[in-house]
């Protein structure tokens, strides 16, 4: 976890990145691997509509880029977002998806049965690799209810309410794990059948000085499949 | 949406993947380094001439992304022309845009639009051809081999006549689309670029 955040502080202030920039990239890679592993026309209903839940950090932006891209894509993503920083980037990126008509539930559905029945897929934005703690309300028991849907759930970075390190054996068991920048130890104990690695941005003298050892990203792709 | 650039992609003939990134003073130039920055993500070695650095902050951080990332910036540009014909394998016109004045130009963008119209290897111009007017076109300006159209083709456009036309920037939501009639072609998949 820390070296993850040291790699992060170096973009941000040696490198000069902003969150913005960085941010756009990530979740862009996002959604390229979501329609890579689960393209529209693999939905079992006509409408390939998508639940993004955004936590109320960086996770969270992540995922409101991420639908942005979706509904671009041709998805039908819908937000919910219950605790919003004030700050102008996220208020942007949450125009940005009213702008372009994403609906943002006023509640989180009560039963993992309805889930199931409106969505054929779930983004977990909740919490990303800086989470520490415990998980506060609205997210307790909106994980409750995501730990019990049955349709796929793709997590960003972090699968919420894993440790960081260690990972939760009986948490959230999402299909697909999209490592930002490179996967996190909690990786390893990642179950899924998809496994992406995405944020593209790294300049190759970090990776040689963390020693990421990542492998090659095919073209100019985005993403890569890992599993 | 500045953030989210789309690159050409050619295919190089050379064996060092050199791109020589020359980038004007505004919006069109910090686009130029963007691409530079990705350009080497990708394992191209971009080169950058950045002469009239603008005073922006979100630009100057782009240049700082672009110099920590080891991509070398020319002090200046050779005025003989061989010499950038043999040090790259193409360059990315990213000097002027949609934005500039029409007519002669300033420097030093003069001076880089009349060693341009004579180098040999191939040009990508970055929404509109440097030099270019943005709606009538040009006539003896640089002949871009390659024309990468920003959000929507500009009207110049249609004056293009290199190789390969594509659309880039896949970030215009449906009501602005609509709301000024753009017609943009369909990308495919979750491709950031169009070929026209």
């Amino acid at each position: 976890q820390e070296e993850a955040q040291a790699i992060d502080q170096e973009l941000f202030t040696e490198y000069k990145f902003s969150v913005d920039q960085l941010m756009e990239l990530a979740g862009l890679s996002c959604a390229t691997a979501i329609a890579k592993a689960y393209p529209p026309s693999s939905f079992t209903s006509s409408q390939p509509a998508v639940l993004v839940v955004c936590g109320p950090g960086n996770n969270g932006g992540d995922g409101l880029v991420c639908a942005r891209h979706l509904k671009m894509f041709g998805y039908l993503p819908t937000v919910y977002y219950p605790k919003r920083p004030s700050k102008p980037l996220f208020e942007g990126l949450t125009t940005q998806c009213e702008k372009m008509d994403i609906p943002f539930l006023p509640e989180f559905p009560t039963e993992a049965a309805f889930i199931d029945e409106v969505y054929g897929l779930v983004v977990d934005a909740i919490f990303g690799f800086s989470f520490k703690g415990a998980v506060r309300e609205p997210f307790g028991s909106i994980l409750s209810t995501l730990e019990r849907v049955t349709v796929p759930i793709a997590s960003i970075d972090i699968p919420s309410g894993w440790d960081v390190e260690k990972g939760k054996a009986d948490g959230l068991q999402p299909d697909m794990l999209i490592s930002l920048t490179a996967p996190k130890k909690a990786a390893t104990h990642f179950a899924g059948r998809y496994h992406f690695l995405g944020g593209r941005f790294v300049p190759p003298a970090l990776q040689e000085k963390y020693a990421l050892n990542l492998p090659a990203y095919p073209g100019t792709d985005c993403v890569l499949q890992l599993t | 949406s500045r953030l989210l650039q789309a690159f050409p992609l050619p295919s190089l003939p050379r064996k060092q993947p050199t791109v020589l990134v020359v980038c004007g003073p505004a919006q069109n130039g910090a686009i130029g380094l963007v691409c530079a920055r990705h350009l080497r993500i990708f394992d191209y070695e971009p080169t950058i001439f950045y002469p009239k650095r603008s005073p922006d902050p979100l630009y100057r951080d782009f240049t700082t992304q672009c110099e920590k990332m080891d991509i070398p910036f020319l002090s200046y540009l050779p005025t003989e022309v061989q010499l950038i014909n043999d040090a790259y394998n193409a360059v990315v016109d990213a000097v002027l845009g949609a934005e500039a004045e029409v007519g002669e130009g300033r420097e030093p963008c003069a001076a880089i639009l009349a060693t341009l119209k004579h180098i040999r290897i191939p040009i990508v111009s970055l929404d509109v051809p440097s030099g270019w007017d943005a709606e009538s076109g040009g006539s003896g300006g640089i002949s871009p081999d390659v024309l990468v159209s920003l959000a929507a083709p500009k009207e110049c456009a249609r004056r293009f006549l290199g190789r390969q036309h594509f659309v880039a920037g896949r970030f215009l939501p449906y009501d602005v689309q609509k709301k000024f009639e753009l017609n943009p072609p369909e990308y495919p998949g979750t491709e950031c670029v169009v070929a026209l």
